[in-house]
């Protein structure tokens, strides 16, 4: 408090000095500071804490790291009118917070209301919708507290004999202050950036490829250029264009994994996100590959579809997909398992997302442009392709995991949903593919039970998080994939209640021989 | 005996596709049940339902059974299925593999407290431990492995085991003494309610020797509760100024030293005493510090009901004293002593209130436990998290539980039974030398967790470091890093998961084969697809020819 009040008094004899305090602004982006277990640039960090308590990119007129900035220094008597919105939308939330018809509130005034809050979760002994808004807003109301007591970021501190992190206050000694000004009309972004140089002096500026990384938005580009192949690909004839975006994208993702493998220094495929993003990137290399050589050009398609709906989510489910780099669990922390187990797996998610791709497109085409039996034959066999790569991965990964787990744990297998789901998977596929031997799965019947099994790599992948969210994997478990999931799964169902029946009909000669044998006539 | 014919068409069915199709589809629901129920009632709940249990091993078999007779219908062997029997072997042995552990494999955790030595795995298993401890004599039976309520029905020397609960709760009912009680005696019990607007809890007290699940006296946060004798309540009314009330429990009445006529005096070390003549001898009481009297050889007298009591020694913190229908509490500088009825009263306290839920002179309170089906929160159970056995002796009956064992005398035996986890003991010993934990940075997230340990086996010590990853083999156990627990006095405790696997290289056999299997499987059907084209091609060019 007292070093509190010093800096307030100095902000003020500087101002009267008419010394600049305008230093909360864009440059202070590439400072490096440690926050959440990891050194990383402002920039990055107050970019996501801005998303997390506001959902937007920017507050009010301010750029993430204005308001950031300018709410860190704010108990230190640097003025700012920035208002911090965040949005409520639970019914009972709002009701409780007197908001009316308003579905956002001020943190400035929410923090006179923290007890009551706490009171109200104290209060609430089931795990009701209305506990974890609570709950969620409480969290973001706390990180805005401690962004605002200047606790939240730790800055690189160099007047010791070695350096070590501090927090801010700590940092912003009236002495250096002080001994800034005489050199300079802005001594407060001297100091600050002090901690920048002396960090670089000491351990080098590789922190700062993550700021690279943040500013180029590669994720968008990606869906542009995705965008544009699969426009490509209806509007020409040739491969030519189609092919040139889909390279393009694949290099814009290459770079976008690479950069991310080098910040994090490990396997890109920890979380959700990441292993949205890879799976993505995977299945269009492979159906790249596989394209390639059956020189089908369908393939250059569904390699393109699924890795738009990838980068579609990447970019813009914020809320299920945190794309922030954070440390990991120690068990995972071992990047042969990691780069051999999880990247199996995911890659043969991939794989089969192409062909669930595949069995949609022909159930929709089929049913609103109508397709010959050839093509049916055609689809069949591309997911048919797909599906071998996919199962063949799928199994390779189990085995890993069960290796890996063995490694870790000391047993091969223990009935864990993760696990279990990623076999229910396997089976699920393994009966199709048995069963399409025999009279019961004809290559009609093949595509819609694809589209079908299909969810259940959705609940492996998504579901277990998600909807079980119990057992050895919660480290991945997070919220609000639910509603996903279930869109995702009601989805498959409409389309599959609007085409499957006229498919079938068209395609299907058990069906048809039984139809003349009850009509003969 | 099958006849050839007849073994034939069995060999047909269950090596076809269809039985495959039929078998995988059986077992992939009853996984999808598996995991909704573990997700719902725990991983224990599940295991006992359906992964460890016959229908599930059963159609585990089926499947065996297809894989090996899928293979055998397609004997004598086929060039071009070599890697589909590779396949088909691969699966076999893993199966071999897992049965082997099934049967034969030692899973457990054993816990390592900082420099003791340890040598006990912990297993999965519950047992029931019978111990006569004088005679030496211990006994162990194995508890079913089921999900619901059973019943033992076995009876074992003097003890007959009834009802068992693998998952159950505990309510409260109120029992008839089957003792008798001389009337002075106190042995009534109390059901409260304490609130203010934020919290409630409700909260049983009792003086009952019989009530042994609950205390009379009980701390509250900074709140200490005293259940006391009903007419205790009057040593709180009666104003003194030295707040020292002398207490005959059988007689129950109160005293001030003035109705003793007796004068407060101060040793040489500052401590005050006073002397009271209890017919024929003299007793001291030292009133801030004991209740009990002491004898004029300064021994302490245990054959009197006299007690003293000092109630300036609660005046300091937050004190309340509860006498059944009655409390007192210090506010105000005054004792205050009020009425409890169903009508909530008020104290002192945080805006707390204080209402009587139940009143009982002579029913005690006892926790009973009922069978539930468990709930699971957070990756861990919230309800259920209790297993229980009644066991009965002669015409009582008690409930053992796994966190409360009960010690029983039967015709001067002394009797402790309890249920427990199976402990395998290990030849050789382990201590804990240092537990190291690295946190991310500027964090309290553990990073990495390792522990150095000594191992003392018969050709001596030798030093071991253990972490993620990084497991220590040694006699055919594996013992891995799983977790640890914080020591109060900021030291660590590491718990080591450790196993025997005799399957373990079979299973890694039987993965290479399949992942070659899988391989080879793929050279060959490309090979024969090239052939096939390459045949077309040259019948096309003879065609043309």
């Amino acid at each position: 408090m007292k070093l509190m009040l010093t800096l307030f008094t100095l902000m003020f004899s500087l101002q009267s000095f008419g010394l600049s305090l305008d230093f909360c602004n864009d440059k202070l982006g590439r400072l490096p500071i440690q926050q959440g277990g990891r050194i990383k640039p402002l920039f990055v960090h107050a970019k996501e804490s801005v998303k997390y308590m506001t959902g937007k990119s920017k507050v009010g007129d301010h750029s993430a790291i204005e308001a950031y900035c300018l709410l860190s220094f704010d108990s230190m008597g640097v003025e700012n009118k920035v208002d911090w919105i965040t949005s409520v939308q639970h019914y009972d939330l709002r009701k409780f917070l007197d908001l009316g018809d308003k579905k956002e509130a001020s943190f400035n005034s929410l923090l006179g209301d923290k007890t009551e809050l706490i009171t109200e979760w104290r209060k609430q002994k089931e795990e009701t919708s209305y506990k974890k808004a609570l709950d969620r807003l409480l969290r973001k109301l706390q990180l805005f507290e401690e962004i605002k007591n200047g606790g939240n970021w730790k800055l690189y501190d160099k007047s010791g004999p070695t350096g070590a992190w501090v927090v801010l206050p700590d940092f912003l000694k009236e002495e250096k202050v002080l001994k800034a000004k005489d050199s300079s009309t802005n001594p407060f972004e001297t100091v600050l950036f002090q901690s920048e140089k002396d960090y670089i002096a000491d351990h080098g500026d590789d922190y700062k490829l993550e700021l690279t990384f943040a500013k180029m938005r590669l994720p968008l580009w990606a869906l542009v250029l995705s965008l544009l192949g699969l426009a490509g690909l209806v509007l020409t004839k040739g491969n030519a264009i189609p092919l040139g975006f889909a390279f393009t994208t694949v290099a814009v993702q290459t770079a976008y994994i690479t950069m991310r493998v080098m910040i994090s220094g490990r396997a890109p495929i920890t979380n959700m996100y990441e292993t949205v993003l890879f799976s993505g990137y995977a299945a269009l290399l492979l159906a790249l590959i596989v394209g390639h050589f059956k020189k089908d050009r369908q393939f250059i398609y569904v390699g393109l579809a699924y890795n738009f709906l990838s980068i579609m989510m990447i970019n813009f489910s914020g809320g299920m997909l945190s794309g922030s780099i954070s440390p990991l669990v120690p068990v995972l922390r071992d990047n042969f398992w990691l780069s051999t187990h999880v990247t199996a797996i995911i890659i043969s998610y991939g794989a089969l997302a192409l062909s669930w791709i595949l069995a949609n497109t022909a159930l929709i085409k089929a049913r609103f442009k109508g397709i010959t039996k050839q093509e049916m034959i055609e689809y069949t066999d591309q997911i048919y392709t797909c599906l071998k790569y996919g199962i063949v991965l799928l199994a390779g990964g189990i085995i890993l995991g069960g290796v890996w787990a063995d490694y870790s744990w000391g047993r091969f297998w223990g009935w864990d949903p993760k696990e279990t789901w990623s076999l229910i998977v396997l089976c699920l596929y393994m009966a199709i593919l048995h069963g399409k031997y025999t009279s019961w799965i004809s290559p009609a019947r093949f595509i819609p039970l694809n589209a079908l099994a299909f969810l259940s790599v959705m609940m492996a992948w998504f579901g277990v998080n998600y909807i079980l969210a119990s057992g050895l994997h919660s480290y991945g478990f997070s919220e609000g994939g639910a509603i996903f999931l279930g869109s995702f799964f009601l989805a498959q169902f409409i389309i599959l209640g609007i085409t499957t029946k006229s498919f079938l009909d068209k395609f299907d000669v058990k069906r048809k021989v039984d139809q003349i044998q009850e009509n003969p006539a | 005996m099958l006849s050839e014919k007849q073994f034939s068409k069995i060999e047909r069915t269950i090596g076809g596709l269809k039985f495959a199709v039929v078998v995988i589809l059986i077992f992939s629901i009853m996984m999808i049940v598996g995991t909704f129920f573990e997700s719902w009632y725990g991983t224990d709940f599940a295991s006992r339902v359906i992964y460890k249990k016959f229908p599930f091993m059963a159609v585990q078999a089926m499947m065996f059974l297809s894989i090996i007779f899928a293979a055998f219908l397609r004997l004598p062997p086929k060039k071009r299925l070599y890697g589909f029997y590779t396949i088909h072997a691969g699966l076999v042995t893993i199966g071999c593999g897992s049965l082997i552990t099934y049967i034969a494999g030692v899973d457990g955790n054993i816990m390592l407290h900082p420099n003791e030595p340890a040598r006990e795995i912990v297993l999965g298993e519950d047992e029931l431990r019978i111990t006569y401890p004088n005679e030496g004599r211990q006994f162990s039976r194995e508890l079913p492995y089921t999900a619901f309520k059973t019943s033992l029905d076995e009876e074992f020397e003097d003890l007959t085991f009834a009802d068992y609960y693998p998952y159950s709760e505990n309510k409260v009912i109120w029992k008839k003494s089957s003792s008798t009680f001389k009337s002075w005696q106190s042995i009534q019990s109390s059901e409260y309610m304490i609130s203010n607007p934020n919290v409630s809890q409700d909260f049983i007290m009792s003086l009952h020797p019989e009530a042994t699940d609950y205390k009379s006296s009980t701390q509250m946060g900074p709140l200490a509760v005293h259940y006391l004798p009903a007419s205790m309540s009057e040593c709180f009314g009666n104003a003194d100024k030295t707040g020292i009330v002398f207490w005959e429990s059988q007689s129950k009445y109160c005293k001030t030293p003035t109705d003793y006529g007796s004068e407060i005096k101060t040793t040489k070390a500052g401590n005050r005493f006073l002397v009271i003549r209890d017919n024929d001898r003299l007793l001291t009481f030292f009133p801030d510090l004991s209740p009990w009297p002491l004898d004029s050889s300064l021994a302490p007298v245990q054959d009197t009901t006299l007690r003293i009591f000092n109630r300036k020694l609660f005046e300091k913190s937050p004190n309340l004293f509860l006498f059944g229908k009655k409390a007192a509490f210090f506010e105000e500088d005054k004792w205050t002593t009020v009425e409890l009825a169903k009508e909530p009263v008020e104290l002192p306290w945080m805006g707390f209130e204080l209402t009587l839920l139940r009143h009982e002179d002579e029913k005690y309170p006892s926790q009973e436990p009922y069978y539930v089906t468990p709930i699971q929160s957070k990756g861990s159970l919230i309800k259920g998290n209790q297993k229980a056995l009644k066991v009965k002796v002669r015409d009582k009956e008690y409930w053992v539980t796994d966190d409360k064992p009960i010690s029983l005398l039967i015709d001067g035996k002394k009797v402790n039974i309890g249920i427990m986890k199976k402990v395998l003991t290990l030849p050789f010993e382990f201590v804990l030398k240092n537990f190291k934990m690295d946190k991310d940075p500027g964090t309290n997230n553990p990073a990495s967790y390792e522990s150095f340990v000594t191992l003392f086996t018969s050709n001596g010590p030798s030093s071991h470091h253990i972490y993620m990853n990084n497991p220590l083999k040694y006699s055919g156990f594996t013992f891995y890093q799983a977790s640890y627990t914080p020591n109060k006095d900021g030291s660590y405790s590491s718990t080591l998961s450790a196993n025997v696997d005799q399957g373990r290289p079979i299973k890694y056999l039987g993965s290479l084969l399949l992942v070659l299997g899988s391989i080879w499987h793929y050279i060959i059907t490309r090979k024969r697809k090239k052939a096939t084209e390459s045949a077309e091609v040259q019948s096309n060019k003879e065609a043309l020819a």
